[in-house]
């Protein structure tokens, strides 16, 4: 019997897309975060075969040919990263918690993203960057 | 790198038994596999099999009649926290769920797979309790019943047997007339410990009292001697009443020292946040 695959193995190997990153391997930190039918998972403690059939997005697949997500955009406008280890974790966190709530406060997205942790404490700016990218995409909608 | 292991599909409930019974202690139920892929790699768990239950239907509803819901084993945390029915009839619940570890493990793991680890720090058990609900277990002979204060019989142990199910969780909403509460103080995304308490008034003092503590020691128990104590006390007295079952408390509870707190520290933020608990109870009683 072959050893079993984590999502997060076949996603950097297999893949070979390491945006994903792998660090606490118990689901405590959060720098794995893929989306598996829009629900935030932590690939690192996920096996491969549960993702049969369903849709896989990690940070790679965030940008819309050229145009990065508005989230990707915040991050690198409010400066929401240090090392920037953490940061596709942190933005594949905040993505479903746009999708479902699109003008979060800021104690939400604390909560939400109380599972993502950033060793060099970049959190304020990380906060900032997730409101930067509510407030793009309620424009973005009003302009319509 | 997670050992080896064969992954079997159960399609149905019988299904499902009639493996553990073929395979005994060599299978492990999966579902969300939250806990059990982590013990799996760090060798703490040694299985060859695994039996996948996520694709049995009936694991997977949550349903309700009569003012009970019965919650499917598979059922993720995350769905109890967003389900209109378990936000309208188990807001206590559904509170609790919304803080359970981080928004990944809650999409992930399953109320059955969380009641069956017993981890102590847990927060679902704790209200559960206070509702009085009923676990339904399947094995080899049928279908049995078991109260939840009976089947979560220690640390990382319950009264499941090796070739049983858990297939739900009956819970009744509190009567009408209850006010409830859920507390809890974390670190590190685990409760270092949760306090539930429901009650109903009749002029002005506590009528029926019911109150559980999760995480302190080996179980999330029911306090029934605080309770009695507490029952035709004024709000006023639910202070003095809590102070002076500090150590009846503490031989209940057999607080233990861990990362998360002492014993002492445990004992004392027991008493706190029972009564805050407690007088928030009261409060949505009487609302």
């Amino acid at each position: 019997m072959p050893a079993p695959e984590t999502l997060l193995e076949f996603i950097r190997r297999r893949l070979g897309l390491t945006g994903t990153k792998r660090s606490c391997e118990s689901q405590v930190c959060g720098a794995s975060t893929v989306l598996v039918d829009n629900q935030p998972i932590s690939s690192c403690n996920y096996l491969t075969c549960e993702a049969n059939g369903k849709k896989l997005l990690t940070i790679e697949g965030l940008a819309q040919g050229d145009r990065l997500d508005p989230l990707q955009e915040a991050f690198l406008r409010n400066v929401g990263a240090q090392c920037g280890f953490c940061t596709p974790g942190q933005i594949m966190v905040a993505k479903p918690l746009l999708l479902h709530n699109p003008a979060p406060t800021r104690k939400e997205i604390a909560e939400w993203l109380s599972g993502n942790i950033c060793r060099c404490g970049a959190y304020p700016a990380i906060v900032i960057s997730v409101q930067g990218a509510a407030i793009e995409l309620a424009a973005h909608k009003s302009d319509r | 790198m997670i050992p080896p292991f064969k992954l079997i599909q159960a399609h149905s409930t019988s299904d499902a038994v009639a493996e553990l019974q073929r395979l005994g202690d060599d299978a492990k139920i999966y579902g969300g596999g939250t806990e059990l892929l982590i013990l799996l790699r760090h060798n703490l768990v040694q299985s060859d099999y695994l039996i996948d239950i996520k694709s049995i239907p009936e694991l997977g509803s949550i349903r309700c009649a009569n003012g009970t819901v019965s919650i499917g084993a598979a059922v993720t945390h995350r769905s109890l926290e967003t389900d209109s029915t378990v936000r309208e009839m188990l807001p206590m619940l559904a509170s609790a769920e919304s803080q359970v570890a981080n928004i990944r493990v809650r999409s992930q793991g399953t109320l059955g797979g969380n009641l069956c680890f017993n981890d102590p720090h847990s927060d679902p058990a704790t209200v559960l309790l206070v509702h009085d609900a009923t676990a339904q277990v399947a094995g080899p002979n049928g279908k049995r019943q078991v109260l939840l204060g009976s089947f979560l019989t220690g640390m990382y142990s319950t009264t499941l047997e090796a070739d049983e199910l858990l297939l739900s969780v009956d819970v009744p909403r509190l009567p009408a007339q209850f006010g409830g509460s859920y507390m809890r103080i974390h670190r590190l995304q685990r409760p270092t410990l949760g306090v539930a308490a429901a009650v109903s008034l009749r002029d002005g003092a506590l009528d029926e009292v019911r109150l559980a503590v999760g995480c302190v020691g080996p179980r999330a128990l029911r306090l029934e001697e605080l309770e009695g104590n507490l029952h035709g006390a004024a709000p006023a007295e639910i202070s003095k009443i809590i102070q002076e079952s500090k150590t009846s408390l503490k031989a209940l509870l057999e607080p233990i020292d861990d990362l998360l707190g002492s014993s002492e520290y445990k004992l004392y933020i027991t008493g706190v946040l029972l009564e805050r608990a407690l007088h928030e109870a009261v409060h949505n009683a009487t609302r």
